[in-house]
């Protein structure tokens, strides 16, 4: 009946200690959930669905886009490999190589075959724009948002001062947190014994079962030139370019299992406490003509109300900061973004739920199979 | 058949080795629509008794039936519902809910039963009526003084209409005028609500209100011996 009123009533009976908890709460379940969405972002990344059709040739031996320098004239070597559909030449420039928040990653490639190659689609803006002037750039969509860029603005950063054509999504999610320029603007940036020379290709093949073989062909063929390479399919590329974050995030899932266990104890605590003080309350609501069933409900209400305030305000605070701090951690030039999804959502709800009601099964059950009479009896 | 009978009923309570008999081998049999008083000396089982009585305990030995049933043929969950429909029990201290207003307090055993809010709402103002406190409907306990608490406490335990009351001490912690004026109230549910009443007292003043007095002592009844 009036369960809700009364389990929302006894958490004012101790205003202070609610509070607390429910602040207990909504830290552990604010790092969970910033645990939980980097997770969700990385997955995303990996998730592309052109990876697969998609080989990437890199300097052999280099990892950083900053030291991987290759001839631009492979692209026609590459493009002669058979089972080769297309070779998109691509400059990198990013503000940090080491896992960083809040990295930048330019790509610049020749804007035709740039369009032709990625699957972009304009939320925003011209793409003639974006072609005709040397200086124009396109911005992924979340970059955008978490820049507030839009088109027509000016982005400057370090060397690099572009000016925003338009604002794309794209297939793949890591594309949506990069800027897109052309190859040549961004040769220019970079040091002058550079300038004929592309960070990385990407190779586009016909059959996603060859892709090995085509790997290997294409390094068999660049073995003697001057500059070596490696190639690989997308997603092992990123795998690799994303190992320390992952390896970082791996810990992480030991942190958000820590959160659920600082969930559970802090509910606990509060119960524990609450049903202690209220064993004669639970003596008269039983002398009334409650079922015990209706006591173990009392109490597991109260902590799925503690449970759930304190995800809602962690939640909150976890979006408050994604939203506001631009957070996007890069390695390697990928860049992966926190992502509060439906499922990363739905995870923390049922994380801080679960914990508390397992928190609050115990002094729950305890509460109500309580003898009336002893209960009536205690202070 | 009497309204309350009690036949051969013990009551035992173990301690670890310690054993108590609060109630030995108990007979009495009260009538509906009377109002009972049982006086008797601290520790003499005045309590265990009610709560017998009150289906909250469990006896070892003997039967009880209340208003023709066998409350110890009843499962816990059966107990509970026969105590929401046909009793209300008045403590010694009012045992309010303290965070509850005395409206809410008063609707408590309400939401055990399948009523509308409205019909709910009609309930609690008469109960609360009843015991004069209709003003009071919005107040939390510590804003009532003790006597008002006790008439909340009185306002629950008849909102659901039950037809017997069991009160324990109930002026127990009152002062003469409030416990006056609660005594007046079970007096008036008596005899125009026609509730059977069973109390326990202390107070010769309060049991003096009672239609029959029976004295328990050492866990066997004795009538009261004459007043002069
Ligand atoms: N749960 C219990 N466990 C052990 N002993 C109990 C329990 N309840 C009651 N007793 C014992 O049973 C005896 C009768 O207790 P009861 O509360 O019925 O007395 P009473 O007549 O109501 O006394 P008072 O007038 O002081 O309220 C006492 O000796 C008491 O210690
Ligand atoms: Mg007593």
């Amino acid at each position: 009946m009036r369960l809700v009123l009364l389990t929302s009533r006894n958490l004012k009976r101790r205003p202070l200690r609610t509070l607390l908890t429910v602040l207990g709460v909504a830290s552990a379940m604010l790092l969970f959930v910033l645990v939980e969405s980097l997770s969700a972002g990385l997955d995303a990344a990996l998730s592309g669905s052109a990876a697969a059709r998609t080989l990437i040739v890199y300097r052999q031996n280099r990892y950083c886009p900053q030291t991987s320098f290759l001839p631009e004239r492979y692209q026609r070597l590459i493009a002669d490999v058979p089972g080769v559909l297309s070779v998109l030449p691509v400059k990198v420039f990013l503000s940090n190589c080491r896992a960083s928040l809040d990295i930048v990653v330019f790509q610049g490639a020749p804007p035709a075959e740039l369009l032709k190659t990625r699957e972009l689609e304009l939320v925003s803006g011209d793409l003639a724009r974006f072609e005709d002037q040397s200086d124009g750039a396109l911005v992924g969509r979340e970059f955008a948002t978490r820049r507030r860029l839009a088109p027509g603005d000016r982005f400057r950063f370090g060397g690099i001062d572009v000016n925003v054509a338009g604002v794309f999504r794209s297939s793949e999610p890591v594309e949506e947190g990069m800027v897109l320029t052309h190859l040549e603007y961004l040769q220019r940036v970079g040091p002058v014994d550079r300038l004929g020379t592309v960070t990385q290709f990407e190779v586009k093949i016909d059959d996603p079962a060859h892709g090995q073989d085509i790997a290997r062909e294409i390094d068999a063929r660049l073995r003697t030139a001057e500059e070596p390479t490696d190639t690989r399919p997308k997603l092992a590329f990123l795998e690799t370019a994303t190992r320390d974050l992952r390896e970082i995030l791996r810990f992480g899932r030991w942190l958000a299992l820590a959160c659920v266990a600082v969930v559970l104890a802090l509910v606990a605590n509060t119960v524990l406490m609450s049903v202690q003080e209220r064993v004669k309350e639970f003596g008269v609501f039983r002398t009334l003509g409650y079922r015990p069933s209706r006591v173990v409900a009392l109490v597991l209400g109260e902590a799925l109300l503690l449970g759930a305030s304190g995800a809602t305000l962690g939640l909150a605070a976890a979006l408050v900061i994604i939203r506001t701090q631009h957070l996007s951690i890069g390695s390697e030039g990928v860049p992966v973004s926190f992502l509060l999804c439906g499922a990363v959502v739905a995870r923390g709800a049922l994380a801080a739920l679960g914990a508390a009601l397992l928190a609050a099964a115990l002094p729950a059950w305890n509460a109500g199979r309580r003898e009336i009479v002893a209960s009536l009896r205690s202070a | 058949m009497a309204f309350i009978e009690l036949a051969g009923v013990t009551k035992t309570y173990t301690k670890g080795e310690v054993e108590v008999v609060p109630l030995r081998d108990v007979t009495l049999a009260i009538e509906a629509h009377e109002f009972f008083v049982l006086l008797g000396p601290s520790g003499s089982g005045k309590t265990t008794l009610l709560n017998l009585i009150a289906g909250i305990d469990r006896p070892q030995q003997g039967t009880l039936r209340v208003g023709g049933v066998e409350l110890g043929k009843l499962s816990s969950g059966r107990l509970s519902d026969w105590r929401a429909e046909n009793l209300g029990y008045v403590f010694q201290s009012a045992n309010l809910v303290p965070v509850l207003t005395a409206y809410e307090n008063v609707e408590l055993p309400l939401g055990l039963f399948p009523l509308s809010r409205a019909e709910r709402h009609r309930r609690v103002l008469l109960a609360l009526e009843a015991v004069g406190l209709s003003d009071r409907a919005a107040h939390l306990p510590r804003q009532l003084s003790g006597g008002q608490e006790q008439r909340v406490a009185i306002a629950r335990a008849i909102v659901a209409d039950p037809p017997l009351l069991v009160c324990d001490e109930p002026t127990g912690n009152l002062d003469h005028e409030s416990a006056e004026v609660v005594l007046a109230l079970l007096d008036r549910l008596n005899q125009e609500r026609k509730k059977t009443i069973v109390m326990v007292t202390h107070d010769p003043r309060a049991a003096a209100h009672g239609t029959r007095r029976m004295v328990l002592d050492k866990g066997r009844f004795r009538p009261e011996e004459p007043t002069r």
